[in-house]
């Protein structure tokens, strides 16, 4: 049995996080969201692992190579879609094989359950069907696969996750893989739908922060670095080698921290928090529910909840984020789109003293003077005077 | 210059070899060849590469052997020229890396004697000489034979009658691997790890017999130990993974690099020795001179200790003063460049500092210090990651001579990189491959950052490109500039900023094309310049990695639409192991 992770996508909707990085490669819970697939598809027995590359591919690739996994890689030069990436993998496949999306999260059990079904696709619920591929069902069997409708038979979604095998490559000739799957079905070749729980998208930014939490209730704790004997941690806690605990630090798991960071004296980092390497978090810093990505410096008494904080962030003294309804346009569809967090911050963004986020989303490379109220969106590179 | 291995244990030698010439294919790819014995040797040798030929010793036999990738210095790279070397019998065989210096007095006594040389090479000698001296046992013909030699070597030499091989060592460089029920002999230890992570150093003067269990060392005739010591470098690590070629991988490996050595260097007695010396005396050959210019630059300007930067070829020509703390910079640890210069420095009462990327090598069994730059393997012949490495050691150095000055501006470079490895830079790209020749100015630190620029430029490209100081234009290579000689110029915010952007103008005056290398939001700059490739803001640390990477980038990119053998271009190899 083979697999294929399609990973070539960079995800948009999820900008600013996807300038420097495809979704696939988003850290939720520390590790890449693509990690979790290779994960499962490893555990079940399944280490002949093809993946496609396109956006950021070099970015992808370095990450693949530190794995110790002897990982195929196939290059999708342009972005064209989905099917157009698993037909780059066409030369890679012999037989059976399993294929997944890289961006969304799927765990061990739901692998298992499609690895020996045959034709199969993985179905679950999901309250917006809308932003997904909406499947009909009859008897177990896929009906009918209908692309993102407006109108939606029921709440039951495609993950994107296929066990097919090589003669599927003949029905995909210039169709989207739902389409060359219904093809498929209507002439006669049956598609188990197969309900599972084990799965996982981010659409948009603050769906990470689900995400996130649902990894982190896993974690196993395991510490080494330097944590201060006047520390306290509870709960599931893991940090990373050589980070830095100061006295006075209360942590309360699940939280997961990397390596070289500092952490406080007297910071406090509360449940379902991710924290990235080289991270230094100051005095009377307060962070829960957030990601908080590499290279990240909060100075002292700042507040950072339900946020996700890209690369590199420098925020200074006082910064709150306060948490509530955001609402705007979906680019792609113009649908209204609402989702409830503190701060979604792109790379490299440098904030000011007493900075307020307001349930805003903050481009990459936005540098912001003090004392400002950021609400709404801000675009890439602006500075906010 | 050329890359020996070795192999006996209980596995077909001849797969072993092949996949250990492969791996040394950096060292030298003009002819390869490798040796098998069972019951006679069998010999296998080609001109060309062994990852195109490698298929052509399938049929060998034997679980002992030896083998070698040639980078030609004494005769042309042909069938005949290539090793292994026999004598006039064929039945002893040598791979030999280095230069016998006396060769020709010796082959003229050997042909005098009787003996038949089918080579234009100096190691067919030593087969010979082996020949002239065996009398029973091979150990003893190889110690007879290192007495009369003279230059730098390290070879393998096996015969019909023996069991096994016999290493010697002199000034080049040689490690063994100890297996489970194998040995393993190579001329750097890369391509031993996939098998074992024990490794034995070998000596200068040092001569071992090697057998399927068993290493016996001699050295000066009497018996001594070498421990084997554990290494843990990641063998993957020389796997080119998903990336088209290994020089694009090391490139983007650049960001952990950095970071990995700059944690990596603190060593409280070597900062003490350099506070304690009258100067800095950094030497070093390629890429390594320029991170030693760049050195210069920023030491000077915080400290009161003078730098000086020499070429290690050149360095034999001046005097060495005593109380200079003497800097050898080398990736490999091999350059043999570097090392005679080291061991000159220490005759005139100098200490000495190597800073390099490979543990045990011969670099760190001269000096009295050694810091190492964490880099891992570096395949691609072109340097890249090393340099960096090589810098964050330097930085490192002027960090802590400079209390703490540039700390925290370092902690943030490693970002910098990565900002810059997102940088799209087609129109420069497309204007460097249609050009034939190419200048890279600067002016202050950029002035190095700029030759090492141009150094990356010429090898991997072919396209020649020359780094000036921008001042330095004016003295005689403006009468080169025309619209086919594009110019990158770097022209970053700092006190050389005035200066550069009317360089600029002088240049663009001459109608020569010119591409920009500044930071983002710069109109002045962006109104003068045919191209811009913007960096990040950054201090000027930050700068120097972001033009340095910029330029690698460049320099891959345009040989990579030339169409050029980017990790192995013609004429080169990685390690200079000879004069």
């Amino acid at each position: 049995m083979q697999a294929v992770i399609l990973a070539g996508g960079e995800g948009f909707r999820l900008r600013p996080l996807t300038r420097s990085r495809p979704k696939a490669l988003i850290p939720v819970g520390n590790h890449p969201i693509i990690e979790y697939t290779i994960n499962a598809l490893v555990e079940n027995g399944i280490p002949d692992i093809t993946v496609v590359v396109g956006y950021r591919r070099e970015q992808v690739v370095r990450y693949l190579n530190q794995s110790e996994l002897d990982i195929n890689v196939v290059v999708q030069e342009k972005q064209l879609g989905a099917a157009d990436a698993l037909k780059c993998a066409e030369e890679s496949v012999t037989g059976r094989f399993i294929l997944l999306p890289g961006d969304n999260y799927i765990d061990s059990a739901s692998v298992a359950q499609i690895k020996s079904a045959g034709n199969a696709l993985l179905v679950a619920e999901h309250p917006q069907p809308s932003n997904f591929g909406v499947v009909t069902i009859r008897d177990g069997q896929v009906c009918r696969i209908i692309e993102k409708p407006d109108i939606y038979p029921g709440l039951t979604v495609s993950t994107g996750v296929f066990s097919l095998d090589e003669t599927f490559f003949d029905n995909l000739n210039s169709l989207e893989i739902p389409e060359a799957v219904n093809r498929m079905i209507r002439n006669g070749t049956p598609v188990r739908a197969i309900p599972t729980v084990g799965w996982q998208d981010a659409i948009y930014p603050w769906n990470l922060l689900k995400m996130n939490s649902r990894v982190l209730k896993s974690l196993s704790a395991c510490r080494s670095g330097y944590i201060s004997r006047g520390a306290t941690i509870s709960g599931s806690v893991q940090i990373g080698k050589a980070t830095k605990i100061g006295p006075g630090t209360v942590i309360e798991g699940p939280v997961i921290i990397g390596d070289d960071c500092v952490i406080g004296p007297d910071a406090c980092i509360m449940p379902d928090t991710s924290i990235g390497s080289r991270v230094s978090v100051e005095p009377f810093t307060y962070l829960k529910n957030s990601i908080i990505m590499d290279d990240v410096k909060i100075s002292s008494h700042s507040r950072c909840v339900d946020s996700v904080i890209g690369e590199g962030a420098v925020l200074s003294d006082h910064i709150s984020t306060v948490t509530g309804i955001f609402s705007a346009e979906d680019s792609g569809s113009g649908r209204l789109i609402t989702g409830e967090f503190g701060a979604i911050l792109g790379d490299r963004v440098s904030a000011a003293p007493f900075t307020v986020f307001k349930h805003c989303i903050v481009g990459n490379n936005v540098s912001i003077e003090e004392g400002r109220l950021i609400s709404g969106t801000v675009k890439d590179n602006v500075v906010v005077k | 210059m050329c890359g020996i291995v070795g192999y006996a244990g209980r596995r077909d030698a001849a797969g072993v070899l092949i996949d250990g010439l492969n791996k040394l294919e950096y060292r030298g790819y003009d002819s390869f060849g490798i040796a098998t014995s069972d019951d006679g040797i069998h010999i296998v040798k080609k001109q060309g590469r062994i990852s195109e030929n490698g298929s052509s010793v399938s049929g060998l036999t034997g679980h002992i052997g030896i083998g070698h990738t040639r980078w030609a210095t004494h005769g042309v790279p042909d069938d005949k020229n290539a090793h292994p070397h026999t004598c006039c019998t064929g039945d002893i065989a040598v791979v030999h890396n280095g230069i016998i210096s006396n060769y020709a007095k010796l082959k003229r006594e050997l042909i005098a004697g009787g003996h038949l040389f089918s080579s234009d090479t100096d190691s067919e000698v030593i087969a010979h000489l082996i020949e002239e001296n065996l009398n029973g046992s091979l150990l003893e013909a190889v110690n007879d034979t290192v007495q009369i030699l003279e230059g730098s070597y390290a070879f393998l030499a096996m015969s019909k009658d023996d069991p096994g091989i016999i290493a010697a060592r002199m000034e080049s460089p040689l490690v063994l691997g100890l297996g489970d029920g194998e040995i393993f002999a190579s001329s750097d230890m890369t391509t031993i790890l996939d098998y074992t992570q024990n490794i034995v150093f070998l000596e200068d003067g040092d001569i071992a017999s090697v057998s399927s269990d068993k290493i016996i060392i001699f050295n000066s005739g009497n018996q001594v130990e070498r421990a084997a010591e554990i290494v843990e470098w990641d063998a993957g690590a020389a796997r080119m993974g998903g990336f088209a070629h290994f020089m694009e991988k090391e490139i983007y490996e650049q960001p952990e690099v950095f970071f990995n050595t700059l944690a990596s260097v603190d060593d409280g007695e070597i900062i003490e020795e350099i506070k304690g010396s009258s100067g800095l005396r950094v030497i070093a050959c390629g890429s390594s001179y320029h991170a030693g210019l760049i050195f210069r630059y920023m030491m000077e300007e915080c400290s009161d200790i003078p730098v000086r930067v020499d070429l290690a070829s050149e360095f034999r020509y001046f005097r060495p003063v005593s109380g200079e703390l003497v800097i050898a910079v080398t990736q490999s640890g091999e350059t043999a460049d570097t090392i005679a210069a080291l061991k000159q420095a220490q005759m005139h009462n100098c200490r000495t500092l190597a800073i390099t990327n490979v543990l045990g090598s011969s670099v760190t069994r001269v000096a009295d210090y050694t810091l190492y730059m964490r880099a891992g393997p570096e395949i691609s012949v072109a340097a890249t990651k090393s340099f960096i490495a090589q810098l964050a050691v330097f930085f490192q150095i002027v960090n802590h001579l400079c209390d703490g000055r540039y700390n925290y501006m370092d902690k943030m470079c490693h970002q910098v990189i990565e900002e810059v490895l997102l940088l799209d830079m087609e129109d420069a790209v497309s204007l460097c491959s249609g050009a034939g020749n190419l200048f890279f100015v600067g002016r202050s630190v950029f002035y190095p950052v700029s030759l090492e620029g141009a150094l990356k430029m010429k090898e991997i490209t072919y396209i020649h490109a020359e780094g000036y100081a921008a001042g330095e234009l004016k003295h005689g290579p403006f009468s080169l500039l025309s619209k086919d000689t594009p110019v990158v110029a770097v022209c970053t915010p700092g006190n050389s900023r005035t200066a550069m952007l009317s360089n600029i103008r002088e240049i663009k005056t001459r109608g020569a094309p010119v591409i920009g290398i500044g930071e983002v939001d710069d109109p002045d700059l962006e109104d003068i310049v045919d191209v811009l490739i913007p960096i990040p803001k950054s201090p000027v640390s930050g700068q120097i990695l972001a033009v340095t990477v910029l330029m690698q980038v460049l320099a891959y990119r345009t040989a990579k639409v030339l169409g050029r053998d980017i990790d192995k271009p013609r004429n080169l190899a990685k390690s200079v192991t000879v004069e």
